[in-house]
C-alpha cells in the first residue's frame, strides 16, 4: 500500500454526527487515531467536552441538533470559518452517524413518531449531504459514509418507521454515490447488525438471545468493529467504492 | 482584480469557458457546459471566491449571470 493511501486524513477535516453516541465515540477515536481532525457534533456539550478533554486539538465540537435545519446551517458556517482561519483542514469527510431507533408496530405507530424518525434518520442526514458536498466540491474531492442499518437492508417485524427512515438514506447513498461522482465525492453506507451501544441496552437477554441466535457469528458487534468498517469507507483504501453499502452484522439472517 | 472580474473568472473556471463569453446573459442549461453538476461546481467556485454560504433557495434562484450578481449582493457582495 503506497504512503499516501495512508495519509490522506492526516491533512483533512472530518464531520461526525451523534459522535457522543456508542458507535460515534469509536469512530471519533479511529479517525483521530489515523491524524484526521474531527468536527464533533452533538446535543450534549458536556459529553463532547469530555472528549476535547481527552483529544485535545483533534477533536473541535459542534453543539446542535440535527433536526434544526437553521441550526445545521450555522453549524457549518461555524465549521468553514474554522476552516477559513486556518484552525482546521478543508473537510475531506462526513459521517452521518446520529440516529434514533423506534420499535413499533405499525398499528401504534403515530404520524407524529414516524415523522421524528424521518427528521433525525433521514432529512437531517441529507441536508448534512447538501451543504457538506458544497464545501467538498470546492477541493473536488471528499467520502460520505451514512450510517444505516441491517434493519432496513432486511426488514424487520415492529420496526417498520425506523426500517424506511433507514431505507431512504440507503436510496440517497446510492443515487448521490452517481450525481457527486463528478465532483470527486465518494458516497457510501455501513448497515451494522446487532452492536453493543446504548442504543440496544435495552435488551433484555432474552430478546438478545434472539436476534444472536439469527446472527452466523453468535454475538453482538463492537462499536470499534463499525467504526473501522467507516474508517476504511472514509479513507483512500477504498477510492475504488462508491454506492456501496457494506454490512457489518456478524451475517444477521432474520 | 475587481468584484466583476473575480466573477467573471469563478463562472469561467467553473463552466470551462473563456472569460469573454462569460456575459450577464449567459443562462443554465442553455449551453452544454452549465448542466446540473457544473452548477454545483460553479456554486462551489462563487462561495469560495466571495467567502459566503448561499441558502438553497438562492442555489435554485441562480439561473444566470445577472441573476448570480442580484444574489450576490444579498451577501454583501457589491458589483460597481
Ligand atoms: N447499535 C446498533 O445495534 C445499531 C444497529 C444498526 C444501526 N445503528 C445506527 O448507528 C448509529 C449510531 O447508533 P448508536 O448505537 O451509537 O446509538 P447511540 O449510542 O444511542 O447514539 C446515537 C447518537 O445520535 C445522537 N442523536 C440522536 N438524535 C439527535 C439529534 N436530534 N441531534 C443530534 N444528535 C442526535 C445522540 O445524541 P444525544 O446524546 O444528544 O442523544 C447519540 O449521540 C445510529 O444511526 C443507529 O441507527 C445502530
Amino acid at each position: 500500500m503506497s504512503a499516501s493511501l495512508n495519509t490522506v486524513l492526516q491533512s483533512a477535516s472530518v464531520l461526525i454526527t451523534g459522535a457522543s453516541g456508542g458507535i460515534g465515540q469509536a469512530i471519533v477515536a479511529a479517525c483521530i487515531e489515523r491524524g484526521a481532525t474531527v468536527f464533533a457534533g452533538g446535543r450534549n456539550e458536556e459529553a463532547l467536552g469530555a472528549m476535547q478533554e481527552t483529544f485535545g486539538k483533534a477533536l473541535r465540537p459542534l453543539v446542535y441538533d440535527v433536526t434544526d435545519e437553521h441550526a445545521v446551517k450555522d453549524t457549518f458556517r461555524q465549521l468553514q470559518r474554522q476552516v477559513s482561519d486556518g484552525l482546521a483542514p478543508p473537510l475531506f469527510g462526513l459521517v452521518n452517524n446520529a440516529g434514533v431507533m423506534l420499535e413499533s408496530p405499525l398499528s401504534v405507530t403515530s404520524m407524529d413518531k414516524l415523522k421524528q424518525q424521518l427528521n433525525i434518520n433521514f432529512l437531517a442526514p441529507y441536508q448534512h449531504m447538501q451543504l457538506a458536498s458544497r464545501l467538498m466540491s470546492r477541493l473536488r474531492r471528499g467520502s460520505i459514509v451514512n450510517i444505516v442499518s441491517q434493519v432496513s437492508e432486511q426488514g424487520s417485524k415492529g420496526m417498520s418507521a425506523y426500517a424506511a427512515s433507514k431505507a431512504a438514506l440507503t436510496g440517497a447513498t446510492k443515487s448521490l454515490a452517481k450525481e457527486l461522482a463528478p465532483v470527486g465525492i465518494r458516497v457510501n453506507a455501513v448497515a451494522p447488525g446487532f452492536i453493543d451501544t446504548p442504543l440496544t441496552e435495552h435488551y433484555e437477554n432474552e430478546a438478545r438471545q434472539k436476534v444472536l441466535q439469527r446472527t452466523v457469528l453468535q454475538r453482538a458487534g463492537t462499536a470499534r468493529e463499525v467504526a473501522d468498517a467507516v474508517l476504511y469507507l472514509l479513507s483512500e483504501q477504498a477510492g475504488y467504492t462508491t454506492g456501496h453499502v457494506l454490512p457489518v452484522d456478524g451475517h444477521f439472517c432474520p | 482584480m475587481d468584484t466583476q472580474q473575480q466573477l467573471q473568472q469563478a463562472f469561467s473556471d467553473a463552466l470551462g469557458l473563456p472569460p469573454e463569453k462569460v456575459t450577464d446573459g449567459l443562462t443554465y442549461n442553455t449551453i452544454p457546459e452549465w448542466d446540473s453538476t457544473a452548477h454545483m461546481v460553479l456554486i462551489a467556485e462563487l462561495e469560495n471566491v466571495f467567502d459566503v454560504m448561499l441558502d438553497t433557495d438562492d442555489i435554485i434562484d441562480m439561473s444566470s449571470v445577472a441573476q448570480a450578481k442580484l444574489i450576490l449582493q444579498k451577501y454583501d457582495v457589491s458589483f460597481a
